[in-house]
């Protein structure tokens, strides 16, 4: 019964997602920074995908087990940042720029996926076919993989890789930036990120 | 009248000249030849073994201490550090002290009659020396006459030499115990002379299987039993009753407590250090991310409760974020009382005590195969009372935790006229933990370890380990054999070996073995936990794997104290390659 109620609040992280993302629901996606719209339209506050060509500082993040180097991340507002974010580690890792609150939403969401077989503590399962699919009555795959990395506060590394997120910052927030797979966050894997005027 | 001997000098290093002249008197040269010794010892302390009064909720109780505290003094060590530590026995009796958990040369391992090592002898100071191979949480207690009953135990926490891969505000070591005031050795003699002398009924539960293998399960159910008259102490969950149940020392009514600020990560290094007890423990309304598993760290995995068994120890991450208090609690299986301890922002707050949860029953299933039939062992099933009548019986099988909501054990008593979904409400079966509805208990298989193991050959032999008893007699066994006519289990350093523990009893065992980690075998491949105590629930069987690179004459033994007295104990022997009989032989 439990385990329905989170089902269903999966359901929902995705409608709500697919129905606040018009370029994602017509079918067509530019850019691919449409899918994360809701993140942007509820927290504009947290600043926006940046333009790597026009970044003014290039940051590198080293992603270990269960860790980040450097612990604290200081920019000035309005600034946009080449985040190159390196997984050194064993083990699947994301970074995320949000607040703790956002962060706090995200977790059973990751959670759930990785319930699922969506992500593993390795990986993340881009052939379907191990899913479960008995819990995603009516969903599209594609669907599902846009909300998997359809956020553009965040990247998913995988061990080995780099990838990059580049951001501006906006106004004077509070923001962290985390990993928020399980247990992740709370054990630590996650730093401030302070904006300075 | 009473000094302190406990002197704990960090960072304290000798020089040579003193080390060497240390060696000699203490007789260690001929134990390491041709080793720089002391030269690097850079933490040192002298610990003291004497008899002590403690007080617990304000009872005055004898007791024993290490280092003039219960528990004994935290010892805080680095990756890498090599320690000295005098050991001085002023008991009238011989003493030990093992460093559970820790990897480390025989003689060190303080196992009297293992590796080379005696026991400390009234009036003598023993002078262990190691080099520490490893970090995490782990702890050191008596390996004689049951002395860690009386309040000889510790905690051992060991910084990695690099980076933590957690990060918390605060640290806190939470020693679970179970201390009593009677005399082990009374104790034993009482469970000998008559096993059920802590418990009530188990002649009766005997008779009763009997006639389940006679009549089957129901029939004898409902024919034969009188439940309101048997009074059922489920023996089975726990052999010694009347504990107290403490965290650091600290009763219920004394209240242990660690102080936060909200948001702050706590980091608890939880020991089970029970002579006897299993617990439950949550701390509820904090979900606990649990980080390390036996001092071994694991991939963080959330839980809001687990059970442990004597020996076992988790380090867990809370995060509160009310400025509330929160009462953590640690229930024995028996529920014949529980350890608590409270995480505030101030001393002197206090949380709710959670209603007890509600005392598992023994499943058919719990039973091991091989007692379904004769029933000779004595096995030691307890039913609760109360629920069971007007029971249906064909539903036992399927009850689960799901629908223990809160149950209240107290009014158990009147619940022969209930309706039949309160039947439902008593837990059947070992694993049965009463967890509350939408949390979430910990299991073996929710444990991976952060790093891949390094060896992943499949075993090249296996071993037998089953765990046996004659309860009438309360003799417990490995492979039917007492300690002292134990079945050595003998390997060659570098041997991939599987052990397969067969619980052939109805109680669970805390196997621990000394020297080496296990690698439990609960579904991963490359991330198995690495153990140094495996909880082997009744009837069931569970597997392990090792690499016997530490060569050495191993204690493994179930980790209830009067169990291993009572024989419950072989030995280990990891032989040196090249030494081994058919090696020499060729």
């Amino acid at each position: 019964m439990i385990l329905k109620t989170r089902l269903m609040s999966f359901a929902s992280i995705l409608s709500l997602t697919i129905a606040a993302s018009p370029s994602l629901a017509a079918g067509s996606n530019e850019g691919g920074h449409g899918d994360g719209m809701d993140h942007q339209m509820m927290h504009p506050e947290i600043g926006e995908p940046g333009d790597p060509a026009t970044a003014t500082e290039t940051i590198e993040v080293v992603m270990n087990d269960n860790y980040f180097e450097p612990e604290s991340i200081t920019v000035p507002a309005g600034a946009t940042v080449r985040f190159v974010v390196k997984n050194e580690g064993g083990l699947l890792h994301e970074f995320n720029i949000g607040t703790a609150a956002m962060h706090a939403e995200m977790q059973p969401e990751m959670a759930m996926m990785m319930e699922h077989g969506m992500l593993t503590e390795t990986g993340m399962m881009r052939d379907m076919a191990n899913m479960d699919h008995s819990a995603m009555s009516g969903m599209d795959m594609d669907e599902m993989m846009a909300s998997l990395e359809g956020h553009p506060n965040r990247v998913l590394v995988e061990p080995g890789e780099t990838k990059e997120l580049t951001w501006t910052f906006s106004q004077d927030t509070e923001l962290e930036f985390a990993c928020n797979l399980p247990g992740r966050y709370d054990s630590g894997m996650m730093g401030n990120l302070k904006i300075e005027d | 009248m009473k000094s302190i001997k406990t002197e704990m000098l960090p960072g304290a290093s000798m020089t040579r000249r003193g080390a060497l002249k240390l060696a000699g008197a203490a007789g260690l040269v001929t134990v390491f030849p041709g080793r720089k010794l002391f030269a690097n010892v850079n933490q040192e302390l002298e610990l003291a073994v004497e008899p002590q009064r403690i007080t617990i909720d304000g009872r005055s109780s004898p007791a024993l201490a290490i280092g003039g505290s219960v528990p004994a003094p935290v010892l805080r060590w680095r990756e890498g550090d090599e320690v000295l530590i005098r050991v001085t026995n002023r008991l009238d009796e011989p003493t030990s002290i093992h460093w559970h958990g820790l990897l480390i040369e025989g003689v060190m391992d303080g196992a009297p009659g293992f590796n080379g090592y005696e026991a400390i002898q009234p009036g003598d100071t023993y002078t262990y020396l190691f080099q520490l191979r490893q970090s995490g949480t782990y702890w050191y207690h008596s390996h004689s006459a049951m002395q860690e009953q009386l309040g000889m135990y510790g905690a051992i926490i060991i910084d990695p030499k690099d980076r933590e891969p957690v990060r918390a505000d605060r640290d806190y070591v939470v020693v679970l115990s179970d201390h009593t005031s009677e005399a082990p050795v009374s104790i034993l003699g009482n469970l000998k002379a008559s096993p059920e002398y802590y418990n009530k009924g188990r002649r009766t539960l005997v008779d009763f299987f009997r006639d389940v293998g006679r009549n089957g399960f129901g029939a004898t159910v409902q024919d034969r039993l009188d439940w309101s008259e048997m009074r059922m102490d489920p023996t089975d969950l726990a052999d010694v009753t009347g504990y107290d149940f403490l965290v650091n020392g600290k009763g219920p009514k004394d209240n242990w407590t660690g102080l936060f600020e909200p948001g702050e990560r706590v980091r608890l290094r939880i020991i089970n250090a029970s002579a006897m007890s299993f617990f439950d423990v949550a701390i509820p309304g904090l979900p606990m991310t649990v980080v390390a598993a036996d001092g071994q760290y694991v991939v963080p995995t959330k839980a809001d409760e687990f059970r442990f068994g004597v020996g076992e120890t988790y380090d867990v991450i809370v995060r509160p974020t009310e400025a509330k208090a929160y009462t953590l609690m640690a229930e024995p299986l028996d529920r014949s009382g529980y350890a608590r301890a409270t995480l505030a922002p101030h001393e002197g707050m206090v949380g709710p005590i959670p209603p007890q949860r509600p005392r598992a029953t023994l499943a058919m299933s719990d039973m091991p195969a091989s007692q379904m039939g004769g029933m000779d062992h004595g096995s030691m099933a307890g039913m609760d009372g109360g629920s069971m009548s007007g029971m249906d019986h064909s539903g036992m099988a399927g009850m689960g935790q799901s629908s223990m909501s809160d149950m209240d054990h107290g009014s158990m008593a009147g619940m022969a006229d209930a309706a039949p979904q309160a039947v439902d409400t008593q837990p059947v079966g070992w694993e049965q933990a009463g967890t509350p509805p939408g949390a979430r208990q910990l299991t073996y298989a929710d444990l991976k370890a952060l790093k891949p193991s390094g060896d992943l050959r499949e075993p090249t032999q296996e071993i037998a380990v089953n765990l046996t008893g004659i309860m009438e007699r309360y003799v417990w066994t490995l492979n039917g054999r007492k300690f002292g006519n134990e079945e050595v289990f003998r390997v060659t350093e570098g041997d991939r070996v599987r052990l397969r523990f067969i619980n052939d009893t109805m109680m669970a065992h805390p196997m621990h073995l000394h020297g080496m980690f296990m690698e439990l075998e609960n579904g991963e491949t490359e991330r198995k936990p690495r153990k140094h105590v495996i909880m082997v629930p009744p009837g069931q069987t569970v597997t392990a794997v090792l690499t016997a690179d530490e060569v050495g004459e191993w204690p493994f033994h179930c980790h209830l104290v009067y169990h291993m007295a009572s024989g419950m104990m072989t030995r280990f022997i990891v032989e040196p390659k090249g030494t081994e009989l058919s090696s020499l032989a060729e």
